[in-house]
């Protein structure tokens, strides 16, 4: 009986997660808690019991999001050098999150103070596998000379510029999957010397 | 697989744990030359230079965010105890 309660409880949770993740992608993170109560087809009072502050919400999918970029670019650490590589892997990441990535970035500078340092460190678990790709051909004078935060934060507002403006670039479809190449082709032709 | 009690990475090889000795917490990174693991004050100066370096932030947004990934390593929790 205590086993199928706690079965019970990791499956509201589950579906607490899931429902914050489309709410807050579709509408933004200020959407009250009773929205993603309704979506999750859970009692409101349930939300608190899982997460006692909206806040502690947001920062467990920051922190799911974080983990699922640094497993899907852990990978490609063995297989260092390869800079095409890994933002082919980059950008598949975010098309896996995309609707919560592009509120992500649109409402970053209003999110509380704790969820803007989770949103750096999940850039900062990116910058060290861009720094362990690009470090050969950085030493092996093949890239522009640039200051590094610049190369990184280049890729960045390239990426993001799409996502925000994703109606003009792919209504209807997923911006990121349209420009994949084009945004690495284009990168990579303007880093490289 | 053992993530460093320090700066949170995974270690999965040996050369990776300090001192190349996999009973060790920290990592090679976050320890100094004898072995010993970097103090909470050369730990938090490094993740500031790191962000830095790779973000391009203002060294007070970069404090910021490094206290905050610090809080969260076993390593430092007597540090942010109150
Ligand atoms: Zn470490």
């Amino acid at each position: 009986m205590a086993e199928k309660r706690k079965l019970q409880k990791a499956e509201t949770r589950k579906r607490i997660i899931a429902a914050a993740i489309k709410v807050y992608s579709e509408q933004g993170f200020s959407v009250p808690t009773v929205t993603i109560a309704e979506e999750a087809k859970v009692s409101h009072g349930s939300i608190f019991v899982h997460f006692p502050t909206v806040e502690s919400l947001l920062i467990c999918l920051l922190d799911s999001f974080s983990q699922s970029i640094n497993n899907e670019l852990q990978s490609l650490s063995e297989s260092s050098g390869d800079i095409e590589k890994l933002l082919n892997m980059h950008i598949n990441v975010l098309i896996q999150h995309e609707g919560f990535y592009k509120r992500l970035i649109k409402e970053a500078v209003y999110l509380p103070e704790e969820a803007k340092n989770t949103f750096i460190a999940i850039q900062s678990i990116v910058s060290i596998h861009f720094l362990q790709a690009l470090e050969y051909e950085i030493s092996a004078g093949k890239i522009k000379a640039v200051p590094f935060h610049m190369l990184f934060n280049t890729w960045l507002g390239l990426v993001h510029y799409y996502l925000l403006n994703g109606e003009l670039f792919a209504p209807q479809d997923s911006v990121l999957t349209r420009y994949k190449s084009a945004l690495i082709e284009c990168f990579t032709a303007l880093i490289k010397q | 697989m053992k993530t460093c009690i320090a700066c949170g990475m995974p270690m999965k090889e040996k050369s990776e744990f300090a001192m190349g000795d996999e009973s060790k917490d920290y990592c090679v990174h976050c320890a100094n030359e004898d072995g010993s693991m970097h103090s909470f004050e050369q730990k938090k100066e490094s993740m500031i230079g790191f962000i830095v370096k790779t973000q391009g932030l203002a060294r007070e947004a970069a404090e910021s965010a490094a206290l905050s990934m610090m809080k969260k390593l076993p390593a430092w929790e007597r540090n942010f105890a109150n």
